[in-house]
């Protein structure tokens, strides 16, 4: 099987961007992508491009080719993914399959989404599913997951608080963040209750961006020097249906880390700095788990003790994940791996992670039955 | 339910999915699922096919009691017309291996715990979606506090 490399990666500003349409960002994104790895439109042999929202918000279907037109890739394949919060690392998944495979030498990925619309309400499963059309949405699964946390492995409102503050405060050294106030745990509870017992601050804010790579193979990735970042792994696994699921032992996330892990050849204690889906406070502490940063239920004490903050043994979310940097769906994905690449290129500005060689970035989408839809876990080194 | 009764009148309002609950003849409602035959698999709702061995499945009984296995109280605006707050909750059910998502009773949101015993009630709760009203299931207190 044939290498897979990230050659250049951009993401955009996250947050309310009315002036900017889907292409448009798609587009910034693309093109500062194709400016980082150094090479042009031509050059590219094939493209994913993910995106949610805009049939549903916009009546806007297969974009992916306005976007890659908009750059100049003409004729080449373009595929268009839908995956919920997995778009983007779903549309990466593929292309590094492309480049594994020896189908191509140069596919761009890009995530782009606009969510910032009076008309968005709770984002739920759609009308044809049982739980959704009796209340369950985004942040409701997450917040029995809290409760049951809570009773299980005596998890308090404080640790919960802590995962928001410790996201304010890499935020406020990412220039592209949405929320770079910093916070307190105080003020994290004060705030307006969503889904007991998850307060605002600890839901991910909807966002308009865009993210982009460059994956390449090994003949085309050398052009590109020491910056050129190797895929040791990418997983994709779908949820299951399971009778009585277990949701504070998450099977599918524990499932899929390991997975990524055996595939890439290192463990928890050889990663320097990791994404995760952190689309609320406690999604947070289930992936520190699944991740193996921690021990089963010991997700809040690990939070609490610092360990994941700037300056802590293993920094998480650097970037100021989705609870500061903000969460534009199908950009999310690449954004996550387009991190980690900063980092394990000493590019990272003040959030650097010091000397990383090994970075993991985790994601997950959609609700079913008490799983998730899909689950990726990327493993990058240099 | 009675011959003469749909399950639209006996409720007060069409059901928001057709299946998902009866009533007995005594008036207790009940939640229909499926089971399997072939490897005695349950699932709620109702599949026409066992997900694991894909034989037919039978549209059975599920009993209307449970144990509460988590609940969260939703206060932001709501879908679906649904009350604000409204409580819901993952329910092990006493007569089948299920644990399933269910809306809980309102007039009481927020007052639940886990272990809570929950009984099956259905009413008019919030619409489909175009602001028609729907029966819906949800689950109060068995036992007074």
């Amino acid at each position: 099987m044939a290498a897979a490399y990230i050659i250049g990666a951009s993401t955009t500003a996250f947050g309310p961007q009315p002036e900017k349409s889907i292409v448009s960002l798609g587009r910034d994104a693309a093109l500062a992508a194709l400016s980082d790895a150094g090479v042009d439109s031509a050059s590219v042999n094939m493209g994913f491009f993910a995106n949610v929202f805009g049939p549903l918000l916009f009546g806007d279907t297969t974009i992916g080719q306005d976007v890659f037109g908009a750059i100049g890739v003409q004729r080449a394949p373009i595929i268009n993914i839908e995956n919920a919060c997995t778009s983007g690392s779903s549309a990466f998944h593929l292309a590094v399959q492309a480049i594994e495979a020896d189908a191509a030498d140069i596919v761009v990925v890009v995530g782009a989404e606009k969510m910032c619309v009076p008309t968005l309400g709770l984002v739920g499963g759609g009308q044809s599913d049982y739980a959704s059309r009796n209340g369950m949405a985004a942040p409701v699964g997450f917040a029995m997951r809290a409760a049951r946390h809570m009773h299980e492995f005596g998890t308090t409102l404080q640790q919960f608080a802590a995962v928001t503050v410790k996201s304010r405060a890499f935020a406020a050294k990412n220039p592209l963040a949405q929320f770079r106030k910093p916070t307190n745990v105080e003020e994290v509870l004060a705030g307006p209750m969503i889904a007991d017992p998850l307060t605002r601050a600890q839901c991910c804010p909807i966002a308009d961006g865009a993210s982009a790579i460059v994956v390449a193979s090994e003949k085309a990735a050398r052009a590109n020097g020491a910056r050129a970042v190797r895929v040791n792994a990418s997983v994709l696994t779908s949820g299951e249906s399971v009778s009585a699921p277990d949701i504070v032992r998450w099977g599918t996330d524990i499932r899929t880390c390991a997975l990524a892990y055996e595939k890439a050849g290192v463990g928890p204690d050889d990663v320097d700095v990791a994404e995760c889906h952190d689309a609320f406070s406690i999604s947070e502490i289930l992936h520190y788990e699944a991740l193996g940063f921690c021990a089963a239920g010991e997700g809040g004490r690990f939070v609490e003790s610092g360990a994941s903050a700037p300056g802590g043994r293993k920094p998480v979310n650097p970037s100021g994940g989705l609870l500061s940097r903000g969460h534009p769906v199908a950009a999310t994905g690449v954004a996550q791996i387009s991190e980690i690449v900063l980092h394990l290129r000493g590019e990272a500005g003040a959030r650097q992670t010091p000397d990383a060689k090994v970075g993991v970035a985790q994601c997950m989408g959609g609700d079913k039955d008490g799983d998730t839809k899909s689950c990726t876990v990327v493993v990058l080194s240099r | 339910m009675t011959m003469a009764q749909t399950l639209d009148q006996v409720f007060g309002a069409p059901p928001i999915a057709s299946g998902l609950f009866d009533v007995d003849a005594s008036g207790a409602p009940f939640l229909m699922g499926g089971h399997c035959e072939q490897c005695d698999r349950y699932v709620f709702p109702y599949s026409e096919s066992c997900p694991a061995c894909l034989s037919g499945m039978k549209h059975v009984r599920l009993g209307g009691e449970g144990v509460i296995y988590s609940h969260t109280t939703v206060r932001t605006k709501p879908p679906y017309g649904l009350p604000q707050p409204y409580s819901v909750a993952f329910i092990d059910l006493n007569d089948a291996p299920l644990r399933i998502f269910a809306l809980l009773d309102h007039s009481m949101a927020g007052g639940f715990r886990i272990g809570d015993r929950v009984k099956l009630k259905v009413g008019v709760i919030g619409h489909d979606g175009e602001g028609d009203p729907r029966a819906r299931g949800y689950f109060t207190l068995k036992d007074s506090r």
